[in-house]
């Protein structure tokens, strides 16, 4: 039950990309000779599309806003108690300084929000559309199960330490 | 001045007749039709309001109907496709709520909804900045 709510939401996910990555090289208007992703800028309405949220459930959402030449998509990740929280940010603070060799991350997540990735027209020229969808959706998958992963090696490591200090005592 | 006039009347013109409609579509709720209180509800939605409270009652109503379709493969036989782009934007609507049981629900019609109108119908929804819902 679960599993397919999870499937639905990707599916969800996933057309809604597939419909907003239509990107085009679109020089400034303000300013000559500079190009700017335009859904950071914000500044003409003409330019953006409708934003879309689309929520899982309270704990986790999506974010998609999309432009003439760039697509913004920010996640919000599912975190269940304290250790969790931690977790996260600090695994996603950490892929997000690195988001130089990721290329489509954002170096920092939007307000609200846990991790984001700006994906602009260059992009959609050296890479394949479907690719960059299949690798944000995989990465929402992935995500689940890293956090996962983490909390379960942090909670035996905890374990162990605490045997081997105690066992002193015995 | 004159437009904001209107306007006003306008609102409550519409949310009278939002009113009248939510009352057909609960007879047609306790008479076991689902599908029909759905179209009834999409159709006459104020497209060109700005008013919030206005999109907020018509919301509330195609909320009802759309928690009331048990059965989403039935919904589209019955369904006609003019009426699938406006079911779309109040789709997403209902995703934005965050709201478990209506996320649920429009997810499970959004996924059959797009293999029935494509894609096109997610970006018309996406591109429509004039009629939002």
């Amino acid at each position: 039950m679960a599993a397919n709510m999870l499937r639905l939401y990707l599916t969800c996910i996933r057309n809604t990309l597939e419909a907003a990555m239509c990107l085009q090289n679109f020089p400034c208007q303000e300013v000559e000779r500079h190009n700017k992703p335009e859904v950071e800028l914000k500044t003409s309405p003409e330019l953006l599309l409708n934003s879309v949220v689309i929520c899982r459930n309270e704990a986790e959402k999506c974010l998609i806003e999309t432009s003439i030449n760039s697509l913004r998509i920010s996640l919000k990740v599912k975190q269940a108690d304290e250790l969790e929280n931690i977790l996260t940010k600090k695994f996603l603070r950490f892929l997000s300084m690195r988001a130089e060799a990721f290329q489509v991350l954002r170096r920092k997540p939007v307000q609200g929000y846990d991790i984001s990735f700006l994906i602009t027209n260059y992009h959609c020229e050296e890479m394949q559309k479907q690719r960059l969808i299949d690798f944000i959706v995989q990465f929402m998958e992935d995500i689940d199960k890293e956090i996962s992963e983490l909390k379960l090696s942090v909670n035996t490591r905890g374990r162990l330490v605490a045997t081997e200090f105690l066992k002193q005592f015995i | 001045m004159a437009s904001e006039h209107v306007e006003a009347d306008n609102a409550e013109a519409i949310i009278a007749r939002i009113e009248h409609k939510s009352r057909k579509i609960e007879s047609l709720l306790k008479q076991n039709k689902p599908v029909e209180a759905l179209k009834t509800a999409l159709e006459g939605s104020p497209p060109k309001t700005k008013d919030e409270r206005c999109k907020s009652a018509n919301w509330i109503v195609v909320h009802r109907a759309i928690m009331a379709i048990k059965d989403v493969e039935s919904l589209f036989f019955a369904l006609d496709p003019e009426y699938y782009d406006i079911l779309m934007k109040y789709l997403y609507r209902g995703l934005s709520t965050g709201d478990r049981p209506t996320c649920d629900q429009c997810l499970r019609i959004h996924e059959k909804l797009t293999e029935k109108a494509g894609l096109g119908c997610i970006l018309r929804s996406l591109a429509d900045t004039v009629n939002t819902v």
